[in-house]
């Protein structure tokens, strides 16, 4: 019989010798599988989308204004209406590319009409005067 | 009544420029439309005014040149690839583009076409 028995074995394979796994926890968490990294056969998009809020449409144009005029003269500060969608950092980094300008710290509201206003303060090497001057706003 | 100051760049010659001149081209106005706005604010001439909408579509105008050249060097591009990207791809209609091609559709089973060569279509006349 053993004789049979290995033989019957040897036509069976050796799939099922495998012995059962030992568990030693009743909780049962499904196997890591591998996931590989994605490699598309075609673009989905051909062309990437071009940034639409790029400086010149984040920085609308600046407010002139007695209370904008006052903050210029007085705490170095200029006023911008700026687009709705523009973080206080996007602004920052626009009024750097547009007017060569550091800003210390920019305050943002939104005004009643919707608009956003942005009071961009510029590092004390700056003068906010003379940067006006520049611009045109005076 | 023609448009006050440059008409400068038709379509036409926005075409002939590379694409690096188009760029620039594409900032000088958005630097000159900024300035027209800061016009605006502190009360500009009326021409500075009128400029805006020219400026305004002359920027349109070079993006829309741009766009289109892109589109035409990546339709060359992906000429011969199995698979295009979806945009190059024909429009249609959703339903369209989910019917069967038309081979698909004409196609017929074996024993439809025995049955089709077997009994055609007959025409009789009539002698007149």
């Amino acid at each position: 019989t053993k004789a049979l028995k290995a033989k019957g074995q040897q036509l069976k394979g050796t799939q099922q010798l495998r012995k059962r796994k030992i568990r030693t926890t009743p909780r049962f968490k499904r196997p890591e599988t591998y996931r590989p990294p994605r490699a598309p056969k075609y673009a989905r998009r051909s062309l990437p989308r071009r940034n639409a809020l790029d400086a010149f449409k984040i920085m609308q144009y600046p407010l002139t204004t007695e209370s904008s005029m006052k903050k210029i003269e007085e705490q170095n500060t200029l006023v911008f209406i700026v687009d709705k969608r523009a973080s206080k950092p996007l602004i920052k980094d626009a009024v750097k590319k547009l007017y060569d300008i550091q800003a210390s710290k920019v305050n943002t509201l939104i005004r009643p009409d919707g608009l956003k206003k942005a009071y961009v303060k510029l590092s004390a090497e700056h003068d906010a005067l003379d940067v006006a001057n520049k611009i045109g706003i005076i | 009544h023609v448009a006050m100051v440059n008409k400068r760049e038709s379509a036409k010659k926005l075409r002939a420029k590379t694409k690096s001149e188009l760029e620039k081209q594409l900032t000088d106005l958005k630097q000159e439309l900024s300035t027209l706005r800061v016009a605006k604010v502190t009360g500009g001439a009326a021409s500075k005014l009128a400029q805006i909408r020219l400026v305004r579509k002359s920027i349109a105008r070079v993006h829309t040149v741009t766009h289109q050249q892109q589109k035409e060097h990546l339709r060359r591009f992906h000429k011969n690839a199995k698979q295009l990207p979806k945009d190059l791809r024909a429009k249609k209609t959703r339903a369209l583009r989910r019917a069967l091609t038309p081979r698909e559709a004409g196609a017929t089973s074996a024993k439809q076409q025995r049955k089709a060569r077997a009994f055609p279509m007959r025409r009789f006349a009539v002698k007149a």
